[in-house]
């Protein structure tokens, strides 16, 4: 009975597992592919180096999960609502190539928002799973990134007065995540 | 703030995860409550309180203590 128990138990986070390297895959693709239209370089290369990406990060999560205490489910969710939106993202940028009209190209606008939302709501529903310190140690994180990114970004628009190329969203985006990293990291070691 | 949490727990042979479990919260915020580098919510506070069957004063004290006016 125990026996069977502890390889119930196994299977289980067998499955788990696969869940969530999928999940992880999924979402890195997406973010390959949609860098691979941004940047301009080969699609099949971009998909493949973040679907690689994504495994890694999927089997990392897996073995070691985030000592933040959301169900994993919720973080499977976010990632699948993040590879929507990028697929999203990536055909939006396809369709607006097309010759749209007016009103064509305002629907077209309108399919990351469907993206935007589920990523919305599937962070709100992890933030609200956290007990107080970990919403607290998000909460400064979000405030360090938010600050970070504000003086970063607001510096480099000085810079492109003095001739500097002008700054992609996508580069905006991944110095918010970065900073939100670094915060994350800090209020983490603080609260160690 | 200081606390009695880990005396508290060592007398009644908990864990860190098994308080975490019966408190609803992260093995970390206990390990942070503990080692006092973050004091918690009045909630939590009486939650613990009722736990170990004991006042909010009996696990927490304040660092320093003034009886003024």
């Amino acid at each position: 009975m125990n026996i069977q128990t502890d390889k119930n138990e196994q299977r289980l986070s067998a499955i788990e597992e696969r869940k969530t390297v999928l999940a992880a895959a999924i979402a890195g693709g997406a973010m390959g592919l949609l860098y691979s239209a941004g940047f301009e370089f080969g699609k099949l290369l971009g998909l493949g180096t973040g679907i690689l990406f994504g495994v890694a990060i999927g089997f990392r999560i897996s073995r070691n999960p985030p000592k933040m205490r959301y169900p994993m489910f919720l973080l499977r969710r976010t990632l699948i609502a993040a590879a929507f939106l990028l697929f999203a993202s990536y055909i939006y940028s396809y369709l607006l190539d097309q010759n749209l009209s007016p009103t064509q190209a305002f629907l077209a606008t309108l399919l990351p928002w469907i993206g935007w939302t589920a990523v919305v709501v599937s962070i709100g529903m992890m933030i609200a799973s956290l007990d107080e310190l970990q919403r607290r140690i998000q909460m400064e994180a979000i405030a360090v990134g938010f600050a970070g990114t504000a003086i970063a970004v607001g510096g480099y628009t000085l810079l492109q007065f003095a001739g500097f190329a002008e700054i992609n969203v996508g580069v905006v985006l991944l110095i918010m995540s970065l900073m939100w990293l670094i915060g994350k990291l800090w209020t983490l070691w603080k609260y160690r | 703030m200081k606390n009695r949490l880990k005396v508290l727990r060592a007398e009644r042979d908990l864990s860190q995860a098994k308080l975490a479990n019966l408190l609803d919260v992260s093995r970390q915020t206990i390990n942070a409550i503990e080692t006092g580098k973050y004091d918690p919510s009045l909630p939590l506070a009486f939650k613990m309180a009722a736990l170990f069957a004991c006042q909010i004063e009996d696990i927490f004290e304040p660092d320093t203590f003034s009886a003024t006016g």
